[in-house]
């Protein structure tokens, strides 16, 4: 055999078994959601895993909801455990949003939302998990360019319903924390650059969808970084506030999803 | 033959005393026993050598017992017998004249009555004289039956008996007669009115008139429906319908002139009375006349007793339910979200976020629960049921746990314990101060029973009958709409049940099912235990447009506040009687003790604007508690309040309405009730009679002990037996001898 076809053959067998392995990297991640009889706790971190849009493709492989993935959930469900009486799993969860499971966990968290794309399919499955009482925060998505990607699945979800500015006294900045101070949370970016926001996305906002009762479903959490917070809490450069706060937000979510 | 034999019939001697009427006195008696027995005894010792021993034996035997006849005969027997004394007693003939009475197939009741009293006249009833009563609300003395129709609104034979022989003691009364169907309006005899009537000592013969089967009328003889219910809600009622044959029968709801529901009603083959339960649709505030009426069959001799009324007021109430909850979890969102925040029912919630946090909802005002779960009577006593869900049992004091148990027994409160890996047993519920309130007995707290298994429910028997597990119209679908929920999302283990606990629901798990839903009174109260907190998979789950979460949940608090008690009420129970109430108003204050130092009477309005006020004094059963019996005139609505008054203030009002529907009554009930006549014959040392045969009636009249009566002596040693047996026993001594060739 020639040396440029030998090569030629090692350089393939290894690209289709760093493939392989890729693949069934991906294979086992999702079936993290297999099915097992004893549920291991009241609350289940659940991570959507929505199909990226045509920008993920560059940037995150398509798989932009794997961000923080999994040691934000594993921090963060250590600071659940410890700091409210919630019965928190001590694992996150993976679900594509037309898993039929999804409605066995009413809260969800979707992460880099600039970079999803939900189908009609997924959209309207979507929208009955929320109106039957579930839960979405989205959080980790920057600037009118992100925005805009995010609002276009959301907009298929709810058509109808505007997304709102959270108001102050919203029960969600107060079920278990006062959270008056609104501080924007960054990403780990700002221990180099020292700088809190990315792209245009200077001012933070907490914004909302709501049902008809006046309950908040979706908690979009815009120009913010709250993942990432949650990631790198033993990261002794990351600003220790900054992940005590983004607890806060969380935790908040979740006891309002819990009693809304 | 035997009156032929014994001179005298067997009711003659089960009547009569036997004695002796000769004046010898007993030694001579004596004497001429040994006389004649010691003779007898020495003439046989002589014919010794005649005769062998055993046949000496027996010819003695004969002897003595002709000696023993012989004497008896002697001492002259007789019957002494007791009767009344010619032209000194009376008897009273009562005939029931009554509206039920005017029924009949060919003759009317009526009519039978007082021919079958005819034919008791017309007996041997020599030297007693006759008196005749008619009744019904009361007695009426009268001259002669025909001057009579039978046209009595109600009937009341106690008061009427009472006052018949109350009255006619002076004339020395032997014996009453009441020919009656035995239907009485009143609501029977009870035990103290037959009491009341016995103690007269005059014993009442009935006669039984009419038929126990009317198998061409059908009768609506029982509605049920609740007194209060609130606006927008679907009230259910029962109907029972009396008939002696099966068939089908169609009850319809009217509510004036709306036609509000028809049910279709088998009557069962082997069953007198078939129930049905109706609901009912009501919508507006307001007091409702709801008609019930059943249709009629082509040959129905009274159409009157197709129809019944009630009266329901429908108006706006607010429950209050305290839900403590130890830890966030999806059950207290979804039983919140379950029900309307504006609805009838106000559920304020504690939960416990953090280990020094509470988080409350549902508040009334802002210093509601501020310090926690309440630790006083009067804090708890304001909500009408309690849940408790996965919080351990020593969050609370002993105290609060005291309250708690109060709060069921003595306030009659409802509780309901969830389950979650802090509950029931894992909480330490089971060795808790309130374990003895629980329908179960929980395991230790060191064993963990609580598993997060998705699981499936199934209803139970008793739990198809309840209410408040209905999701579905009819009883097959709603066993259908159970077993096509969602699984729930965990349960928990609860060890045994309590003797008076029920399961309404099981859920099924790899051991098979166990108790789900159960639940047991305790005091005033019921105690309940919903062993899972992960019914919100059935909200979930389902689609959204499916209501079986929220029907479940709605209709869950409904009955757990629905059967706790106001501290301030008042009912109207009707049945008490002709067109009789019985008012009870309980009066208890904040803490839910009796109030003792108010006097409370009731204004009583009709519909068309008569009113009257009547005391309700205290009862002496219970603390805190008036009543009073109240005869209603009019038919319709009526409305009563109930006035507490302390110091000549007035310090609470309860209110209350009923229908009544005076002289309605004869119409119902109209098959004969033998069983009270008899009751009434037993009770007073009479007898019951049908009027086909009644040829003991004019003997038992005669010789009734009651009354002024005379001493009869009539010989018996003369009766013919006597004879036929001395001569038989010297026949048959002397058959022997001559076998015996000894003569």
């Amino acid at each position: 055999m020639p040396d440029f076809a030998r090569k030629l053959l090692v350089t393939g067998c290894i690209a289709v078994a760093g493939a392989a392995g890729l693949a069934f990297a991906q294979g086992d991640f999702r079936t993290v959601t297999v099915d097992e009889r004893e549920e291991p706790g009241e609350f289940q971190f659940v991570r959507l895993a929505y199909s990226g849009n045509r920008y993920a493709q560059a940037g995150y492989r398509g798989e932009a909801w794997r961000t923080d993935w999994p040691e934000a959930e594993h921090h963060f469900l250590k600071g659940i455990n410890r700091l409210t009486t919630v019965d928190a799993a001590d694992q996150g969860r993976v679900l594509i949003p037309l898993d039929s499971n999804i409605y066995d966990y009413p809260w969800i968290y979707a992460v880099e939302v600039g970079y999803w794309y939900l189908n009609v399919q997924e959209a309207a499955r979507l929208r009955d998990y929320l109106l039957r009482g579930g839960f979405l925060m989205v959080d980790d998505f920057h600037g009118t360019f992100e925005w805009a990607a995010f609002k276009a699945s959301m907009d298929r979800v709810f058509p109808d319903r505007p997304i709102v500015d959270i108001p102050e006294d919203d029960e969600a900045f107060h079920v278990l924390y006062d959270l008056d101070q609104r501080i924007q949370i960054p990403s780990r970016m700002y221990i180099y650059s020292g700088v809190t926001y990315e792209r245009d996305g200077y001012t933070p906002y907490w914004r909302g969808i709501y049902d008809d009762e006046g309950r908040l479903m979706v908690a979009i959490n815009h120009n913010m970084d709250i993942g990432d917070a949650w990631e790198h809490a033993d990261w002794p450069d990351y600003p220790e506030n900054m992940t005590a706060l983004a607890y806060r937000f969380g935790v908040n979510y979740l006891i309002y999803a819990m009693t809304h | 033959m035997f009156e032929f034999l014994f001179k005298y019939s067997r009711q003659e001697f089960a009547r009569s005393e036997l004695v002796f009427t000769a004046e010898w006195p007993p030694w001579m008696l004596a004497i001429l026993a040994v006389v004649a027995a010691g003779g007898i005894t020495y003439i046989l010792v002589r014919r010794f050598r005649t005769a062998s021993i055993p046949q000496l034996l027996v010819v003695w035997v004969l002897q003595l017992a002709m000696v023993a006849v012989v004497l008896v005969v002697l001492l002259q027997p007789a019957l002494k017998t007791e009767q009344l004394k010619p032209g000194e007693n009376t008897i009273a003939l009562v005939v029931d004249k009554s509206e039920s009475m005017a029924y009949g197939d060919s003759t009317s009741r009526f009519d039978r009555a007082i021919a079958a009293l005819g034919d008791v006249m017309s007996g041997d009833t020599t030297g007693v004289t006759a008196q005749r009563y008619t009744l019904s609300g009361s007695e009426s003395r009268t001259e002669s039956f025909a001057d009579e129709t039978p046209d009595g609104a109600v009937t009341s034979i106690a008061n009427s008996l009472v006052g018949i022989i109350d009255g006619a003691r002076a004339q020395s009364l032997a014996a009453v007669i009441l020919a009656s169907d035995g239907i009485d309006t009143t609501g029977g005899l009870s035990a103290e009115e037959l009491a009341e009537i016995a103690a007269f000592g005059v014993p009442v013969h009935t006669i039984g008139i009419g038929r126990d089967r009317v198998p061409e009328d059908l009768e609506l003889a029982q509605v049920i429906a609740p007194q209060r219910a609130l606006p927008d809600s679907t009230v259910a009622t029962r109907v029972a319908i009396r008939h002696d044959r099966e068939g089908e029968a169609r009850v319809r709801v009217y509510d004036g002139d709306n036609l509000l529901a028809t049910e279709a009603v088998t009557l069962l083959a082997n069953a007198t009375t078939t129930t049905a339960r109706i609901e009912i649709d009501l919508r507006d505030a307001g007091y409702h006349q709801l008609q019930f009426s059943v249709d009629g069959i082509d040959t129905e001799p009274e159409l009157r007793n197709n129809e019944r009324s009630v009266l329901v007021r429908v108006e706006q109430q607010q429950f209050n339910v305290l839900y403590f909850e130890g830890e966030p979890r999806w059950e207290y969102k979804f039983l919140r979200r379950a029900l309307d925040p504006e609805g009838d029912i106000r559920l304020a919630t504690l939960l416990r976020v953090s280990p020094n946090k509470f988080y409350r909802q549902g508040l009334e005002s802002a210093d509601e629960l501020e310090e926690g779960f309440p630790a006083t009577r009067d804090e708890l006593f304001a909500y009408d049921a309690l849940i408790i869900g996965s919080v351990e049992a020593a969050s609370l004091t002993s105290e609060q746990l005291e309250i708690v148990r109060e709060f069921v027994s003595e306030r009659g409160g409802s509780l309901l314990m969830l389950a979650g890996p802090n509950g029931l047993g894992n909480g330490g519920w089971g060795q808790s101060a309130i374990a003895d309130l629980l329908p179960a007995r929980l395991p230790s707290s060191g064993v963990d029973t609580f598993a997060r298994v998705k699981s499936n429910v199934r209803l139970t028997i008793q739990g198809a009958d309840a209410e408040m597990l209905r999701l579905a119209e009819t009883p097959a679908q709603n066993v259908e709409a159970w077993r096509q929920l969602p699984e729930i999302a965990d349960y928990q283990a609860l060890g045994s049940l309590k003797p008076a606990a029920v399961s309404l629901l099981d859920v099924v798990t790899d051991s098979g099912s166990q108790p789900l839903l159960v639940t047991q009174p305790f005091g005033r109260g019921h105690v309940y235990i919903l062993a899972t907190g992960g019914t919100w998979r059935w909200q979930m789950s389902m689609p959204l447009e499916d209501q079986s979460h929220e029907t479940f949940w709605k209709q869950f608090m409904r009955a757990l506040v629905s059967s706790a008690p106001e501290g301030v009420s008042l009912a109207a129970d009707a049945g008490h009687g002709e067109s009789g109430i019985r008012l009870r108003a309980e009066f208890r204050d904040d803490a839910f003790r009796p109030m003792d130092d108010i006097s409370v009477s009731a204004v009583i309005s009709h519909e068309d604007g008569e009113s009257f006020t009547v005391a309700l004094p205290p009862s002496p059963d219970a603390a805190g508690v008036f009543i009073a019996d109240v005869s209603l005139g009019a038919s319709g609505s009526w409305f009563f309040e109930a006035i507490a008054e302390r110091n000549g203030e007035v310090a609470h009002v309860a209110r209350a309405s009923a229908y009544s529907e005076s002289g309605q009554s004869e119409y119902f009930n109209l098959r004969r009730n033998a069983a009270l006549l008899r009751r009434l014959s037993d009770a007073t040392g009479g007898r019951y009679f049908e009027p086909e045969d009644m040829s003991e009636l004019p003997d038992l009249l005669r010789y009734s002990s009651v009354g002024i009566t005379e001493q009869i002596l009539r010989p018996v040693w003369d009766a013919p037996i006597v004879f036929v047996f001395l001569l038989s026993l010297k026949f048959g001594e002397w058959l022997l001898r001559r076998r015996w060739r000894t003569i």
